[in-house]
Parts: structure tokens; C-alpha cells; sequence
């Protein structure tokens, strides 16, 4: 269960390119003042999930779809507005954060989980499942700098989604690898659905949003342009 | 204080990360080469060789057991300056990760600081070996060592805390403290006996932390320091302060520092 209300965040470009101490020291002696520009990637943005409802976040590039996952991720504070979440967060953002070629996949494996924040007797209980999720049983002793692209993203995708959270924020990575392995993706994302999983998902496919979502929201530059069902939303931001 | 306290059960609850990062750290640099972890052994001891005979045919320094002296302040001092300014950069190393995904930014710097003190426990190997080939007899306070891994351990990190959150804000960090480690380095007794220091600067030492977690270090493995419970003093203190004064700095800018990294 996610509600957030008056939700903003802003960040801060500084004009000036250096950012260092000596032109700090140097600028303030001299009197001068920094010039900043603000930009609010969001502007009190309200809104309310319910368990085991998926909502989908539409919108052009910039509009702060990314931004909006991140401030219910915990990786940004926003400057105001309140943010409650219920339920354990895992993200299926960044596929493999963390991932380190000269480890082996297994190493790998406890790397990438415990960044995503299990304990070591969560990831024992889970490791079987990864790797046979990822069909790579023979090569997890290998280094990953041994694997192919493909490999890793199916390596990076079981462990997310091994993580079995509350809430399973998705941004744009619906599924990897090759058509068979797209259609498992495809499967455990659906079990999600099935298992009442709340799920956020940004996507610019239009046809996953509609099918797989119960609600969209249309993020525009920052504000909450229309918040309904999938069809009807859909098609407003298609003939815009 | 709430927010530090909350800061602080966020670390345990990702001590398995930090485990991973420390782990990593280790295994990609005794992995790589069989050479690799002599050198990490060698080096020292090399210094220490040539300092050896610098000091004391050249400069005729006469300090007794020079090359347990001279060990022991280059193994305590590389523990806090390769600890130190390795972390200095830990947190902008790790951009992509925090830009993406939550996780208690201390545990980077952390992480750097307790691979530092294992690799200050696997560098007693050789200076054991040094003391034996030297015939230096070990002190009786050498129950005094876990406290030095304790001591140097706090204040690298609350210096660690400090530097790698400056660092997000100010690039040039790491310039400036490598000057001032420099310079630090030429202010702690590690080459030079602290005797031939004049008087009247001899109170400038009493404010150098790492010259007292140095006398401790001495007087735990060989050293006659009459003052070893004057420098255990000043360690806790000065080691607490640092822990303090940098968790509360890291604590203050930690939100805005994803949004300049």
C-alpha cells in the first residue's frame, strides 16, 4: 500500500561548472553569490495504491516517472510532501546493479541480493531458485566476465524478482533474453499479479500497460495530467 | 538524533552488503597474483628497508630497535592513510548504485575502513617475523593491540564519513587531502624519534592523533612508553570525536547527496 500527498522535489542546477573548494573559498571571499536554477521534477503529486493493485506510469521523457519511483524507492527525499509505504520495496530497475566481472556468478548472486537489501540466510534460502530461474546452473562458478549480455540480464532479472517483495517497482524492464526466456519473464510477472503483488511499472509500451495494469497514471512535466483506468487514460495520452 | 539512530540499525540491516563489499575487496586483490599478496607484504617491509638506512647511516639517527620502530609506524600509518584516502572517494565510485537503488550510504565507506584493518591484521604477520629475525622482545602490554584496531578503526571511519561526503559536493577533495595527508605523514614520528623534536613544538605532537595511536602501537608490541596511559587517553578521545563529528556530518547532508552525484 503506497499513499503519498503534496509530494516535491526539486533539484538544484548549479550554473557555474566547477564544484570545488578552491571556487568555493575564492567565490565567497570575493563576495560573489552562486546562481542556481531550480527545476521541480515533481509538483505535489498525490496519489494512492492499494495492495495488490498494479499501476502503471505513463508519460513523455522528462515528465519525472523516474523520479516518481525513486521517492517511493527511498533513493531521493523530496523537498515536501509526505510519503507512506507499506510493505517491502524491490526494484527492478537496474538489472545486475553491482555486478562485478571478476566475481563468479554465485558471488554475484550474494552481491547483488544483499544490495538490494537480504540478509545472507534469505539469499540462502533463494539462491537454488535463482539459478535454476535463470537456466545458468553450469556457469555459476564461472566469472561473470565470462558470461554473455544475455546471460547476465537473465542472471540480474531472476535475482530481482526472486526477492519476492511487497511492492515490485518496475521501470521500463519488462523481460530479457530470448523469446523463451521473455515468455518466463512474462509468466513470474503475472504470478506476481496472481500472488497480489502491488506492482508500479513505468513502460512506454502502451499494450503491456494496458494489459497488465489495473490503473495508469499520465505524468506530465512533473504533475498528475490524468489518473484513471488503463484504456481510457491510455488513449487520452495517445492523441495527445 | 532519531535519524542518526535510525542511520545507524540501517547499516546492521545491510550487513550482509557490507560483508559482500569487504569480501570483494579482499578477493579481488589477493586474487589476482600469488605476488599480489606479498607485495601488500613486501611493501613495508621494502620502506621500511630503505628508511632503515637512510635514517640511520645517513642521518645517524640512534633510536633503539630502529627497524622495529620504523616497521611499526609505517604498518599503523598505511592502515590510516590508504584506509582514509581509499574511502575518500567511496561513495562517488558507487554513484550508479545509489543513484538507483536505497541503501545506507555509510556502509561505502565502511566497508573501505574494515578492509583497511584486515589488511593491518594480515601486515602483523610479517612484523612478527621482522621481531623475531631482530631478536625485539615483545612488551607486556601487548594486550593493548585489539584497542589499537578499535582506536584507528573509529576515527578512520568518522575521517572516512567526512571526506567520501565532502567528496560528492567538492571534486576537489581528494587533492586537497592528499596534501594534508602528506604533510601529516611529515608531523607523526614514523621515520624520526619523537626526541628530536624541539620543545616548543613538542606540544603540536600532543594534538596529532595518529602520534598517539603510534606510541600506543609501539608500546603494545615492544616499546618502553612512559606515557602509554597519557596517549590511551587521548586515543579514546580523539577517536571518538571523530566518529562523532563525522556521523553527524554524514548524517546532515546524507538525503541531498544523491541529488549531486
Amino acid at each position: 500500500m503506497i499513499d503519498i500527498s503534496h509530494v516535491t522535489v526539486k533539484y538544484r542546477l548549479v550554473k557555474e561548472k566547477k564544484r570545488t573548494i578552491q571556487e568555493y573559498v575564492i567565490r565567497r571571499l570575493k563576495g560573489k553569490r552562486i546562481h542556481y536554477e531550480d527545476f521541480l521534477a515533481l509538483r505535489e503529486i498525490n496519489l494512492k495504491v492499494h495492495r495488490g493493485e498494479t499501476l502503471g506510469i505513463i508519460g513523455h521523457n522528462g515528465a519525472g516517472k523516474s523520479t516518481l519511483l525513486k521517492v517511493i524507492a527511498r533513493v531521493i527525499k523530496p523537498l515536501k510532501g509526505e510519503i507512506i509505504v507499506r510493505g517491502s520495496i524491490a526494484p527492478l530497475i537496474e538489472l545486475g546493479a553491482g555486478f562485478d566481472p571478476e566475481l563468479t556468478g554465485r558471488e554475484n548472486i550474494y552481491l547483488n541480493a544483499s544490495i538490494l537489501g537480504l540478509s545472507r540466510k534469505e539469499i540462502d534460502k533463494r539462491f537454488h531458485k535463482i539459478v535454476a530461474f535463470s537456466e545458468l546452473a553450469e556457469f555459476i562458478h564461472s566469472p561473470l566476465k565470462s558470461y554473455s549480455s544475455g546471460m547476465v540480464s537473465r542472471l540480474g532479472f531472476s535475482i530481482a524478482t526472486e526477492v519476492d517483495p511487497d511492492i515490485l517497482i518496475i521501470d521500463e524492464v519488462l523481460s530479457v533474453g530470448d523469446e523463451h526466456f521473455k515468455r518466463k519473464c512474462d509468466e513470474r510477472i503475472l504470478n506476481f499479479k496472481k500472488k497480489g503483488t502491488t506492482m508500479l511499472m513505468v513502460s512506454h509500451a502502451m499494450s503491456d500497460v494496458t494489459r497488465l495494469c489495473d490503473t495508469v497514471l499520465w505524468l506530465d512535466h512533473g504533475i498528475v495530467r490524468r489518473w484513471g483506468s488503463p484504456q481510457t487514460v491510455t488513449d487520452e495520452y495517445l492523441k495527445s | 538524533m532519531v535519524n542518526s539512530l535510525e542511520e545507524a540499525k540501517e547499516i546492521f540491516r545491510y550487513r550482509e552488503l557490507l560483508r559482500n563489499l569487504v569480501a570483494r575487496d579482499i578477493k579481488v586483490r589477493y586474487k589476482r597474483s600469488f605476488l599480489g599478496f606479498v607485495w601488500v607484504m613486501l611493501n613495508p617491509l621494502l620502506m621500511m628497508l630503505v628508511m632503515n638506512i637512510i635514517f640511520s647511516e645517513v642521518f645517524k639517527v640512534t633510536t633503539k630497535n630502529y627497524t622495529a620502530y620504523l616497521l611499526s609506524g609505517i604498518i599503523l600509518w598505511n592502515f590510516f592513510a590508504q584506509g582514509t584516502s581509499t574511502a575518500v572517494i567511496s561513495m562517488v565510485q558507487n554513484s550508479n548504485l545509489i543513484k538507483k537503488i536505497y541503501m545506507p550510504k555509510a556502509v561505502f565507506p565502511l566497508s573501505v575502513v574494515l578492509s583497511a584493518t584486515i589488511n593491518f591484521a594480515f601486515s602483523l604477520v610479517p612484523l612478527s617475523i621482522i621481531f623475531f629475525i631482530t631478536g625485539t622482545e615483545v612488551s607486556s602490554h601487548v594486550y593493548l593491540l585489539p584497542l589499537i584496531f578499535i582506536l584507528v578503526g573509529l576515527f578512520s571511519y568518522g575521517i572516512a564519513l567526512v571526506l567520501s561526503t565532502l567528496t560528492v559536493f567538492f571534486h576537489d577533495t581528494i587533492y586537497i587531502y592528499d596534501v594534508l595527508l602528506l604533510a601529516w605523514m611529515y608531523a607523526t614520528p614514523i621515520f624520526y624519534p619523537d626526541s628530536i623534536i624541539p620543545r616548543k613544538f613538542a606540544v603540536i605532537l600532543q594534538f596529532n592523533p595518529l602520534y598517539h595511536f603510534i606510541t600506543i602501537f609501539r608500546g603494545a608490541l615492544y616499546m618502553d612508553v612512559p606515557s602509554l596511559a597519557g596517549s590511551v587517553f587521548y586515543g579514546v578521545l580523539f577517536s571518538i570525536a571523530s566518529l562523532v563529528a563525522g556521523w553527524l556530518l554524514y548524517n546532515r547532508f546524507k538525503d541531498r547527496v544523491v541529488y549531486y552525484l
